[in-house]
């Protein structure tokens, strides 16, 4: 199913939504992806894939959390579903199977 | 806030194109960003920042509308089309109204459309019909004229002087009109003929007529040949194949003409109707004649090469005017030179506009674009009235429907379901409409066809008739549905359940203006009619200075040869004759005439000529007219000097400039005569023109008609007796007359036919309005019946409350009198410049129209009102 697919992308974000936990809102996302890889996203990026995991199921949202600096306007607020934490489970699952099959030689530096 | 804020259109935008699922999210978002910036790079890189991010959403994902709970768009529509189907068994009159309004609107449209089209499709299935043309004459002096008639040498010179020419061919129905006798070789009954024509060979290709029997290019090549039409060929030989036989026309048994093919019988959407083409070659009418220069008599087509210019064709034409029209002219001593030269011009006409441009003067029948343009007026007028009544009373039932707009609203519908709710409702309504239409359609169609003289059928085979029609009644139902839906969608709920929208409900300017409407499109059209009718009445009754009572006409008379003399005779043996007299030169239009120009004796090298007719008469020619002698004599049948004589009108005698006329000689450069009378002018065209100069001679070569001045009031007793005499003279030739008033009257059949669709669809438009007016009225007074029996119980007298009520309306359509009366007036007056002779546009014709208007309003409306002038108050005033 084309739904499934994990962009690499979108696996950061999934992350940074369960690392920031109970405040995953747009702007804090941007902060962590920085503070975390130090690439400098844009926030329309980060709202588009949001929007995308929502549809896929890995991410549900609702509104809360308004503070004074935002012109007292909510936050979307996302947390992982089931859904979510099952497929980074298996993006890692999937990579460490992979790691596993590299021959050591690989690591070591030989030649053929 | 902290400190400032980004620039306020910039969010105003992210508002208007994000969706609402993230509109909020993210723009606190971008503001809580904002706020950073402006602490560390200052406000106005924030600002740019912020509506650089602002732009970088506008993307699909944050467009798309994202519905957290999908509507039932099915139940929703369903539920639409249950309320209006029970709204419309709620009140049933109105429902009947309006569609009753709507489906005869529609059904005069789709008649209309149906004319129109027909119209515009003539001459429209030639292969090569770009290249096809007939040429004309165009004047452009100070007296413009166009005609199609042109001399007989012209087409031969211009296929060989102009390449661009690839065929040509001309017409000419000299000695065949207005009609003729057709017998087969071995049968000597006779039948009348109309439509016959002699023309070239090449007019077969040109007209791309297919042929049922024989060659195209060969049917006419032989001298003697005719090509007859299938239907015609069926009725003189059957179904075999008739190439070969001979017909004899005119009982000319000298001229037998064997016939060369068959042809398909020409579309009824071809301008082009022959049933007999007789073949032009070797055929000489006098001596000379066909490369004459001098008369007018031949219709030519042409079909140019492929890719030639039209324009340049037209160039090369004044050329060939130059050398050979102008040599024959100066030749001739003619004093026109020079306005030939400047005026004079050849012109292309192409051959699909030959129907509808009935400005070039031609003997065939034509459509006219001024009833393309009025019909195409009328229906959209009609249509509009039509969505009127639907407009006026949904409006002002908009009452009724308040509170279901109300609690619609207050559950959660939003304004464009409602919108889309009262479009579903006035389509319902245009579509029930339509059906019903197509029905009345079909029931009209042979009266219509009656009246406008076409054979139009429902185009049922055509793949585009249903899909036009569904989206036809799409849009006139979104067209009548529009206002009302946006007007009722506006309410707002508190107002609607509170019941502080007044129940006589607002608007009322609105639809009083569209009431205005109603009748003052209404009135125009009575008034029209009424104009039409008198000018009608007032042509067939002016003094036209002949007596056109009581006068038979025989015609087809030139095949009793020598005889005539001795059938007048005997004609006038019987006591119901007063008078005969031998001559096709009748005045009425569809019979002999012959053109010259005429000038006083000797000065036809120095006077401008004097265009006139010359009409071949015999001596009591004038006695059985009963024109009048108002100069000298009439002719006197026993005095030989009368053979030179001649008697002309007062228009020639006044454009010759002859004082005392009576004894002086004029010519036609050919003959010349001694002038022994003036008879008073008498119209012998349409009165659409003014009477032109005219002369009478006693000459030979004008006995194809006798007039038989009946003086019996037993007309069937007359026609037998000299049906009788007929017989003993012509005993193989079926008698064919008519009467000379009948023949005049057919001369404004279109002024009669114009009056009848100006009555139909006056009719039609009073009719739609009376039927708006009555719904809105009851409405109307249904809103005040508590007020009206208030005031019944402090005692008002049932006269005042009728007063009451129907003064509004009144006052309505005397404004829409006063609107359409100038209107109609300038209108009208418009119309009748096309005649020479008009009954005066009257005062008692407005009166007249406005009466008929105003009482038809106030029957319409007094109904309601007395009945709500007579219930008891007590019944209205009981219930809460």
């Amino acid at each position: 199913m084309k739904g499934t697919y994990l962009g690499e992308f979108e696996e950061l974000v999934l992350l940074t939504v369960g690392i920031l936990y109970d405040d995953a809102y747009g702007l804090a996302i941007v902060d962590e992806l920085e503070k975390q890889t130090g690439r400098n996203t844009m926030i329309s990026v980060v709202h588009k894939s949001l929007v995308r995991l929502e549809e896929k199921g890995y991410l549900r949202s609702r509104m809360g959390g308004a503070t004074e600096t935002r012109g007292g306007r909510e936050k979307r607020l996302y947390t992982l579903t089931a859904a979510g934490t099952k497929v980074l489970n298996q993006s890692r699952d999937m990579r460490n199977t992979m790691w596993k099959q590299v021959p050591r030689v690989v690591w070591d530096g030989g030649k053929l | 806030m902290k400190q400032g804020n980004p620039p306020r259109w910039a969010v105003a935008f992210f508002r208007w194109f994000c969706n609402d699922h993230l509109a909020d999210a993210v723009l606190g978002d971008l503001l809580e960003m904002y706020d950073r910036r402006r602490a560390t790079l200052g406000k106005f890189k924030a600002d740019l920042l912020f509506i650089l991010n602002v732009v970088q959403f506008i993307q699909p994902f944050a467009i798309q509308k994202r519905s957290t709970t999908p509507i039932n768009t099915f139940g929703m529509v369903s539920n639409y089309f249950k309320v209006a189907r029970r709204n419309m068994a709620k009140n049933k009159m109105y429902t009947a109204i309006t569609i009753g309004g709507f489906s005869v609107g529609l059904a005069t449209c789709m008649l209309i459309f149906l004319f129109i089209k027909n119209e515009l499709s003539y001459d429209k299935h030639y292969k090569e019909g770009a290249r096809i043309f007939r040429l004309y004459n165009h004047f452009e002096g100070p007296d413009e004229q166009k005609w199609a008639n042109i001399q007989p040498a012209f087409a031969g010179v211009v296929k060989e002087e102009i390449p661009e020419v690839e065929l040509a061919a001309r017409l000419t129905q000299m000695r065949l009109r207005p009609s003729s006798l057709v017998r087969l070789e071995d049968n000597p009954e006779n039948s009348f003929e109309e439509m016959l024509t002699f023309a070239d060979p090449e007019i077969l290709e040109i007209m791309e007529t297919p042929m049922v029997f024989g060659d195209a290019k060969k049917a006419l090549k032989d001298p003697q040949t005719v090509v007859l039409s299938r239907r015609k060929a069926i009725q003189y030989f059957g179904d075999t194949n008739p190439i070969g036989k001979v017909l004899i026309f005119n009982d000319e048994k000298s001229r037998p003409y064997t016939v060369g093919g068959v042809i398909e019988d020409f579309s009824t959407l071809s301008h082009f109707q022959y049933d007999f083409i007789l073949s032009l070659t070797g055929m000489e009418f006098w001596p000379g004649e066909q490369t004459s220069w001098c008369c007018w008599n031949y219709t030519t087509y042409f079909r140019l090469r492929e890719g030639a210019n039209p324009k340049a064709v037209e160039e090369k034409m004044l050329s060939i005017r130059d050398t050979y029209l102008v040599g024959y002219m100066t030749e001739m001593g003619s004093q026109d030179v020079e306005e030939t030269k400047l005026y004079h011009k050849y012109k292309l006409q192409p051959v699909k506009d030959i129907w509808l441009q009935s400005e070039i003067g031609d003997p065939l029948k034509h459509g006219s674009m001024t009833y393309v343009w009025l019909f195409g007026g009328i229906a959209i007028f009609i249509l509009l009235l039509a969505c009127i009544n639907f407009i006026n009373l949904s409006t002002a039932r908009s009452a009724n429907r308040a509170k279901e707009v109300g609690l619609r609203k207050v559950v959660g519908s939003l304004r464009k379901y409602l919108i889309a709710q009262f479009l579903a409702e006035s389509t319902l309504y245009s579509l029930i409409s339509f059906a019903i239409a197509i029905a009345l359609v079909y029931a009209a169609l042979p009266a219509f066809n009656h009246i406008s003289g076409r054979t139009l059928t429902i185009p049922l085979t055509e793949w585009w008739l249903f899909p036009v029609i569904v989206l036809a009644s799409l849009f006139i139902g979104i067209l009548a549905g529009l206002y009302p839906s946006f007007y009722l969608s506006a309410f707002k709920p508190i107002d609607v359940i509170k019941g502080k929208l007044s129940r006589a409900s607002r608007n009322s300017a609105l639809r009083s203006g569209m009431v205005v409407f109603q009748f003052a499109t209404s009135i125009m059209l009575i008034i029209g009619t009424f104009v039409v009718y008198q000018q009608m009445t007032f042509l067939m009754n002016r003094e036209v200075g002949f007596d056109k009572d009581q006068l038979m006409i025989i015609e087809g008379a030139s095949t009793l040869g020598a005889s005539r003399e001795s059938f007048r005779n005997e004609l006038l043996q019987l006591p119901e004759v007063e008078n005969v007299s031998i001559s096709g030169f009748i005045p009425v239009a569809g019979m002999n005439r012959e053109g010259y120009p005429f000038f006083k004796e000797g000065r036809s090298k120095i006077d401008k000529a004097v265009g006139g007719q010359k009409w071949r008469v015999d001596p009591s020619y004038i006695s059985t007219m009963k024109m009048k002698v108002v100069d000298g004599r009439d002719f006197n049948r026993h005095l030989a000097s009368d053979s030179h004589a001649i008697v002309i009108n007062q228009t020639m005698a006044r454009q010759l400039g002859l004082k005392e006329p009576v004894g002086q000689k004029i010519t036609n450069d050919v003959e010349t005569w001694e002038v022994i009378g003036v008879v008073e002018d008498f119209n012998y065209t349409n009165m659409k023109n003014p009477i032109s100069p005219l002369s009478l001679i006693i000459e030979r070569g004008g006995e194809t008609a006798v007039s038989v001045r009946l003086k019996s009031s037993d007309i069937a007793g007359a026609i037998q007796s000299v049906n009788t005499v007929w017989n003993k003279f012509m005993p193989n030739q079926p008698i064919r007359f008519s009467f000379l008033d009948e023949k005049f009257a057919r001369m404004y059949d279109d002024v009669l036919r114009m009056g009848q669709i100006f009555a139909i669809f006056a009719t039609l438009a009073i009719m739609i309005a009376c039927l708006g007016l009555f719904a809105l009225s009851s409405f109307m007074i249904e809103q005040r019946r508590k007020e009206i029996s208030i005031r019944l119980v402090l005692g008002a007298p049932v006269a005042t409350i009728f007063k009451l009520l129907t003064g509004n309306f009144l006052k309505l359509v005397l404004v829409a009198f006063v609107i359409g009366a100038p209107l109609a007036w300038y209108g009208m007056n418009q119309w009748l410049q096309n005649f020479e002779y008009r009954a005066p546009v009257t005062s008692q014709i407005f009166m007249g129209a406005g009466l008929i208007a105003i009482s038809i309003a106030i029957v319409t409306v007094s109904y309601q009102s007395i009945k709500a002038a007579m219930t008891k108050p007590v019944e209205n005033l009981r219930e809460t």
